[in-house]
């Protein structure tokens, strides 16, 4: 084992958690929602980790963890080894300028009311105030050439823009500040599968330019296996099963990794899992299950799941959280 | 490809004057406001001046008019087009005024309280909703019987009614934008809360607030000819259409033009900003819009 | 009912808003019981063809069409009333957000009921028996308690499963579905897949399936027709048509989806995107984009000849 200090990792969360008081009416208690119940992760620069889960998983509650737009109820958050917690306004803002997001819907991310110039030039406006406008000019209409979308479009408003290229310059604008981290939050599920190569691609090319790490939030399986370097899979708050996306994809363990697989349609029957039926639906999280969160609809679940909530534990490369594994 | 950029403002007027009443109203308006404010140079008289030998002088029209007094004289024998002409600058006056001091500080608080939710919200609401409680009308009344009658107390009298309806719509559009995806982009890249709410959410918030301003307007016309009927806005021997009203109510039947021509520069006025309102709501209204 | 007579044969369906040409010269026909799927990405056509069908499309939509048939009657022949009979009853559509779908201020249960009434005359406990029924038939636990439920106190799968409950109300020979498990999850849309899958063996009930997704078509349908830009490009049967594309786009799709492009840095992507209303070309549609573009396709628009649309099919040797 090296004696030298390894380098301090570009994203870490450790038990990161989320609760939020929920008003019963007038009278009730308030009940507590746990949107995010204990996450642990690295991620690295120039890696992909995919977070998998469908809705009502905490996958966006994590996202806005991530872009410190919330501070959480539990659990640390360090960015290059600088804690989160705590941090004064100059400090936000200078870890600020480290994660950006991309979001979902390209038809409401953009000001309608603000030129693309105006929509790009604004973080450096803030964050660099010591760029001449000519300059700033500059590294907005070459970040734009880089995306695939031309100077003349500068002068345009969003509304003439299709839902593809409006993701383009919301990608433009997540990279000016050239963020260590990026967070995208379904970035491809809005958008048609032809665009959707387009950008993903766009997204690789990015990746392998500035060394960003993406924290890519799917739950489209075909995509994340795609970009994916790390997975994580989640239901009901937190992480079922951590690990490398190809040991995942390979042989998924926890068998809600293994529903999600064997329910998403394939082209070819080849590519097709034997289909494990999951019955029901998503408990609510006003009301989540004893145990362990999935043991109601899963098809292994025992007395046991019911009663002790597993933990996340090594096993066969990854970490996962199920006791009959 | 489109020569110069649509920018959603000029995408608006575009709806905007596709819609006939409203432009012809835009039209009468401006005409309206065109001739009030040259009234220093197109009223043939001084609105004040009484003419002693030429009292209820009928307008030329009429039996017994002359063209020296084109719309008649009223009961003190001052010229109605004069006084009208010069009425019209208090009236129109008093409506942008009274619609300035409202808009501007309500927009602001309604601003402050969709951006501020626990902190400064509750208590700014709870004061426009006192405010609300209270019909304009008395709370104008009020207003003006502690400040004392005149021009400018009038204008706040006024404004402090319409207060609280810009408020409540400030903060109701705002809280809508400040969910959307582009807001919550700005706060990443570290806009603060001055930004936020200026340059981000304000422009998307322009329509229902102007829509607003419009009605208010004409609202704040009707107000001052409220006030002025009651005696209690602007003074003798100023020309406001309102007082110009109330004064000549005994001479109804005696000399209808001295009660009808204020009434209808009043009408005419309402209706032409009650048609820019509607036209302005339906060219602003994105779920109006046909689908891009 | 002769057994020649199909249950939907559209000709030259031609849908024109101003001057967008949303659909254009669209040939269809769907057997009974059978399971068709359309596929294409935005601006291809695919829900106004159906809307068309449905008799959906207003002003200022103008639907144009040698043929529009259904179980052998000319739909654009009939009258208001002779429509509403038809369309609801025989043939009944599901849209991709149920929420929006769905009246907010009625319970399920009163929404099913209505359909009931219309179409079928059902009133009072015969209604209420047979809404009970159709929830259970769509898979919906706890049917009684449901039933009296708001859409807005049901999930997203839930409230799919009432409007498909909806759908099939009075047994209708065909179900059209619009996207119906884009937005829901996948687990979700697993088990409406199979619904849907499940009601049309049962009841010999036809189903058009349209979506964006290759993969829900290839699990789910017999046959499949895709579109692009208003125009239907290639049409064949399911698997054949993916195993072997012979039109360029269908073959791009394919080519585009991350599961076709294993272990390759970068996706095969088509560039370039959909043409909009003011930039259709003169000749074929897709030439500005295909990679094996000649003169002839950038001149000519070619016509559909043997289920593809393309004067250079892929897989055929060149003349």
């Amino acid at each position: 084992m090296s004696a030298a200090p390894q380098p301090a990792p570009l994203l870490e969360a450790r038990e990161l958690a989320r609760h939020y008081a929920v008003s019963q009416g007038l009278f009730g208690p308030k009940a507590q929602v746990k949107a995010l119940d204990g996450v642990s992760f690295t991620l690295a620069a120039g890696r992909t980790l995919a977070v998998v889960g469908e809705s009502g998983c905490g996958k966006s509650t994590l996202a806005r963890q991530l872009t410190l737009v919330e501070a959480p109820t539990r659990g640390a958050l360090s960015i290059r080894g600088q804690a989160t917690a705590g941090a004064d306004k100059a400090r936000v803002a200078a870890l600020r300028r480290d994660v950006q997001m991309v979001f979902q819907n390209p038809f409401a991310s953009l000001n309608p009311r603000w030129t693309i110039a105006r929509t790009l030039e604004e973080p450096l406006a803030i964050n660099r105030p010591q760029l001449a406008r000519a300059e700033r000019r500059e590294r907005v209409a070459a970040l734009l050439d880089r995306v695939g979308l031309r100077r003349e479009h500068l002068a345009r408003y969003p509304h003439m823009f299709s839902g593809g290229q409006r993701q383009r310059i919301a990608i433009a604008r997540a990279m000016i500040l050239e963020p260590g981290i990026v967070v995208a939050d379904e970035p491809t599920s809005a958008l048609d599968v032809s665009v959707q190569a387009q950008i993903l691609n766009l997204f690789m090319d990015l990746q392998q330019a500035f060394g960003t790490g993406y924290v890519f939030i799917s739950h489209n399986l075909g995509v994340v296996e795609h970009v994916a370097d790390e997975l994580m899979v989640m239901y009901l708050g937190r992480a079922v099963e951590v690990g490398a996306k190809t040991r995942i994809f390979a042989q998924p363990l926890h068998p809600y990794t293994q529903a999600l697989m064997s329910a998403t349609p394939a082209l070819r029957a080849a590519d097709r899992r034997a289909r494990i039926r999951i019955e029901g639906e998503l408990p609510s999280p006003l009301n989540p299950p004893s145990g362990c969160a999935f043991h109601k609809r899963c098809p292994r679940a025992t007395a046991h799941c019911a009663a002790e909530l597993p933990e996340l534990r090594e096993l066969d490369g990854r970490r996962i959280a199920c006791h009959n594994v | 490809m489109a020569a110069a950029p649509a920018s959603p403002w000029r995408e608006s007027w575009r709806s905007f004057a596709a819609n006939r009443g409203a432009l012809a109203a835009l039209g009468v308006f401006a005409l309206i406001a065109l001739a009030a404010l040259l009234a220093p140079w197109l009223a043939p008289h001084d609105p004040v001046l009484q003419y002693r030998d030429h009292m209820l002088a009928p307008p030329m029209w009429a039996d017994g008019g002359s063209r020296a007094f084109p719309l008649g004289t009223d009961e003190l024998g001052r010229d109605m087009l004069s006084r009208l002409l010069w009425g019209g600058r208090i009236s129109l006056g008093l409506g942008l005024a009274s619609v300035l001091l409202s808009m501007l500080p309500g927009v602001l608080l309604g601003l402050v309280a969709a951006f501020h939710q626990h902190a400064l919200a509750p208590v700014i609401m709870r004061v426009m909703d006192v405010m609300l409680a209270l019909p304009s009308l008395l709370l104008a009344i009020c207003v003006i019987t502690v400040l004392g009658p005149g021009l400018a107390n009038t204008a706040i009298a006024i404004a402090i009614g319409a207060l609280p309806g810009f408020t409540r719509l400030a903060r109701a559009a705002a809280l809508a934008e400040i969910g959307r995806d582009y807001v919550t982009a700005s706060r990443l890249a570290g806009a603060g809360t001055g930004r936020l709410m200026f340059a981000a959410v304000l422009p998307n918030c322009m329509a229902p607030l102007i829509v607003n301003a419009s009605l208010s307007f004409s609202s704040a016309i009707l107000s001052a000819a409220g006030l002025g009927f009651l005696g209690l806005g602007v003074q003798a021997p100023l020309a406001e259409w309102g007082t110009m009203l109330a004064t000549a109510r005994d001479y109804m039947e005696r000399a209808g033009w001295v009660v009808t021509l204020p009434g209808l520069a009043i009408l005419v006025s309402v209706l032409a900003v009650n048609l820019i309102g509607d036209g302005l709501r339906d060219a602003l209204d994105p779920k109006l819009k046909r689908a891009a | 009912m002769s057994a020649g007579t199909a249950l939907v044969d559209i000709r030259g369906l031609t849908v024109d808003f101003g001057s967008l040409r949303a659909v254009d010269g669209v040939d269809l026909r769907l057997e009974a019981g059978e399971r068709l799927g359309i596929v294409g990405e935005s601006g291809s056509g695919k829900s106004v063809t159906m809307l068309a069908l449905m008799q959906l499309v207003g002003a200022p939509g103008v639907v144009r069409a040698d043929k529009l048939e259904f179980l052998g009657r000319d739909l654009l022949e009939l009258s208001a009333r002779e429509r509403r009979a038809v369309i609801g009853r025989d043939m009944a559509m599901v849209f991709q957000d149920a929420l929006s779908a769905l009246n907010p201020s009625y319970t399920v249960g009163a929404q099913i009921a209505e359909v009931l009434r219309e179409h079928l005359g059902l009133r009072g406990a015969a209604a209420r028996a047979r809404v009970l029924e159709l929830l259970e038939l769509v898979e919906i636990p706890d049917a009684k308690r449901r039933a009296d439920a708001y859409p807005h106190q049901l999930s997203g799968g839930m409230n799919q499963r009432v409007m498909i409950a909806m759908a099939i109300a009075c047994s209708p020979r065909l179900l059209i579905a619009d996207e119906p498990t884009t937005a829901l999850d996948v687990t979700i849309q697993a088990q409406i897949m199979a619904l849907l899958l499940r009601l049309s063996t049962e009841q010999g009930m036809g189903l058009v399936m349209i979506t964006h997704d290759l993969a829900v078509v290839a699990e789910l349908t017999q046959r499949v027709a895709v579109m692009y830009a208003g125009q239907l490009v290639e049409e064949g049967a399911v698997p054949a048509l993916f195993d072997a594309p012979r039109h360029p786009y269908t073959e791009a799709l394919l080519a585009a989806i991350p599961e076709h492009n294993r272990g390759a840095a970068r996706l095969q992507a088509l560039p370039g995107i959909v043409p909009g209303a003011h930039d259709r070309p003169a000749g074929c549609l897709l030439a500005p984009r295909c990679a094996y573009a000649v003169e002839r396709c950038r001149a000519e628009r070619p016509p559909l000849a043997a289920g593809v649309r393309c004067f250079l099919p892929r897989g055929e040797p060149k003349p």
